[in-house]
């Protein structure tokens, strides 16, 4: 008998303690955990280290409800809709510690993470002022088969990975669409010590077994499973919706300002008590509907 | 091959009389992705997206373009609001997963040789800043995005495109407040002496081109958009230009066709626009 990994959204945020390194899935406008991000406010998290590549909206909603006081990773930014201000902010002002990775020190700190290895090597950043920001983590060493030398990048291992997916089963085997397989899913859940995933359906193991080649990551590493439809939301899940435009936009405008921008968080994560009020105050099926979908060939 | 030969060699057709700035940086940019290289581009990359996809549409039918570096010979039907986003990969052959698949390719050094670059600042021996700016790494006058993976391009042999359409004395400056990818570090060989490969080859702005002398690693200007003045480059520099030998030569102009392409077929919507102006 498998065992059931389902649960709440607040019983999957539990997992994450005060303090705690959290590895997010998210690219940009791209599939972001948002349901457990929006779940982790509303619990009052504090003192949160966020893992991202290339991390957008989430940590810029943590950072602004201070949250989080560490980003460990590649960058932060919406892309189209700009640098992430709150975030920015933040760390002019010293409130969020930066730890800059390139993306194959991002890689390698995790897989050394997921391998059990004090550290595994890149050849990038060699040259840049990177290395010198971080001797914690990154060191300049010789080969020891005497070719040019390596950065050593040391083992991350977070606390938490959080992820978002198409659909699992109850025991927590995780399926994708196809779709773009970023490395947050690659790597993350292999490297942490507890791992939160949302799917859009659970569904039964038969529907599984129909597309084994579809399911990137087994059940036994995952601690919870919760069923969130639209959980990427307003970040995108393709193919089954795009990112909300309107929403990054309103986001944007709100954040210009201190109380504009509390009155947002109040609004769209504070006051909505669980994933369908969300739904219903950010506009309900009419917006849902109206996100992008991608047809394949 | 220069940019204003490799321009010449796909410039078959009659000149534009109506070339904006946007498609002067796509035409000079594509001139340099030939058949036989794989492209790659990452977020806010409408130049070089629209470049990729004019090559693959004229001179360079056999480009290899991974699109957003995910998606292997992309269909879009035009270029869309981002770069980094389905549907950019529309129709693609296969998608590369990142972490155990894409970085094999790039890092193997057979192939994705050349990669453009786009950072909030370049300095005059090609390094470039994503990072911040300021004098304090964790007191920041503004934090900048990050560099991903561009501080990982700067030091594994690819031959750097960068294009920048600002082109101003904040974006161009003598030194970047920090590397956060290399380039040719101080000039001359150091970048050689650190055991790196490749480099950075062209710097396409809205104004001009530019190269790297070769003994120094110095930038040096290249050529300037037709209308444009030395002299409005120079001002636009935040460190003294160095020219070319005799006369300073006019970027090719994009052709008719080029430019029936870029507005009709790539880019309708005109999201490279998007990156013009923003400074």
């Amino acid at each position: 008998m498998i065992q059931d990994k389902r649960a709440s959204l607040a019983e999957a945020a539990s997992l994450v303690q005060d303090g705690d390194v959290v590895a997010l899935q998210n690219m940009a406008t791209q599939l972001a955990p948002m349901a457990v991000v929006r779940e982790l406010i509303r619990q009052g998290r504090l003192n949160l280290g966020i893992v991202g590549l290339l991390a957008g909206i989430p940590v810029d909603w943590m950072a602004a409800a201070g949250v989080m006081d560490r980003f460990i990773g590649g960058a932060v930014t919406m892309e189209q809709f700009g640098l992430c201000n709150r975030y920015r902010k933040g760390v002019e002002a010293g409130a969020i510690r930066v730890e800059e990775l390139s993306e194959t020190a991002v890689n390698a700190r995790l897989g050394a993470g997921a391998r059990n290895l004090p550290f595994l090597p890149t050849r990038g950043l060699i040259g840049t002022e990177l290395i010198g920001m971080d001797p914690d983590n990154l060191r300049l060493i010789e080969d020891p088969f005497g070719g040019r030398p390596v950065v050593a990048c040391r083992a991350l291992v977070p606390d938490v990975a959080i992820v978002h997916a198409h659909r699992a089963d109850r025991a927590g085997n995780v399926q994708l669409e196809p779709t773009a397989e970023w490395p947050d899913l690659g790597i993350m859940p292999k490297a942490a010590n507890r791992v939160i995933v949302t799917v859009e359906e659970i569904v039964e193991t038969e529907v599984l077994r129909r597309r084994p080649d579809r399911t990137v990551l087994p059940g036994f590493v995952v601690d919870a499973v919760v069923e969130v439809p639209f959980g990427a939301h307003p970040t995108s899940c393709f193919p089954f919706y795009g990112y909300d435009s309107a929403m990054h936009l309103a986001w944007v405008a709100a954040a210009r300002d201190d109380v504009t921008t509390e009155q947002f968080l109040d609004r769209y994560i504070r006051e909505p008590a669980d994933q369908a009020e969300y739904l219903r105050a950010v506009g309900g099926a009419t917006t849902m509907l109206a996100l992008e979908r991608m047809e394949h060939a | 091959m220069t940019t204003q030969t490799a321009a010449a060699a796909l410039a078959d057709g009659p000149v534009a009389e109506d070339w904006a700035v946007d498609e002067i940086m796509i035409t000079s940019l594509a001139a340099h992705f030939v058949d036989g290289d794989q492209a790659c581009n990452g977020m806010a990359s409408f130049i070089p997206v629209s470049a990729f996809m004019l090559a693959r549409m004229t001179h360079a039918p056999e480009l290899v373009w991974l699109a957003s570096a995910v998606g292997l010979d992309p269909r879009p039907d035009r270029v869309p609001a981002s770069t980094l986003e389905a549907p950019l990969w529309r129709d693609s052959v296969m998608y590369m997963e990142q972490f155990g698949d894409f970085w094999n390719y790039a890092l193997n050094g057979r192939w994705l040789q050349k990669f453009c670059v786009g950072a909030a600042q370049l300095d005059r021996y090609g390094n470039a800043n994503n990072s911040f700016i300021g004098t304090d790494y964790h007191a920041p006058k503004v934090r900048l995005p990050g560099t991903v993976g561009m501080g990982d391009m700067g030091s594994i042999g690819k031959l750097l495109y960068y294009w920048n359409p600002n082109h101003n004395p904040r974006s161009l400056v003598e030194k970047v407040d920090f590397v956060s990818c290399a380039g040719y570090l101080g000039g001359g060989s150091e970048r050689e002496d650190l055991g790196l490969t490749g480099g950075p080859q062209l710097v396409v702005t809205n104004l001009c081109v530019m190269d790297f002398e070769p003994v120094s690693k110095h930038l040096r200007l290249q050529s300037v958009h037709p209308g444009v003045t030395v002299e409005q480059v120079q001002a636009a520099t935040g460190f003294p230009l160095l020219l070319p030998d005799g006369d300073v030569p006019v970027t090719a102009a994009p052709t008719v066709e080029q430019v029936r392409l870029i507005r009709d077929v790539i880019d309708p919507d005109g999201m490279r626009k998007r990156e013009m102006g923003k400074h």
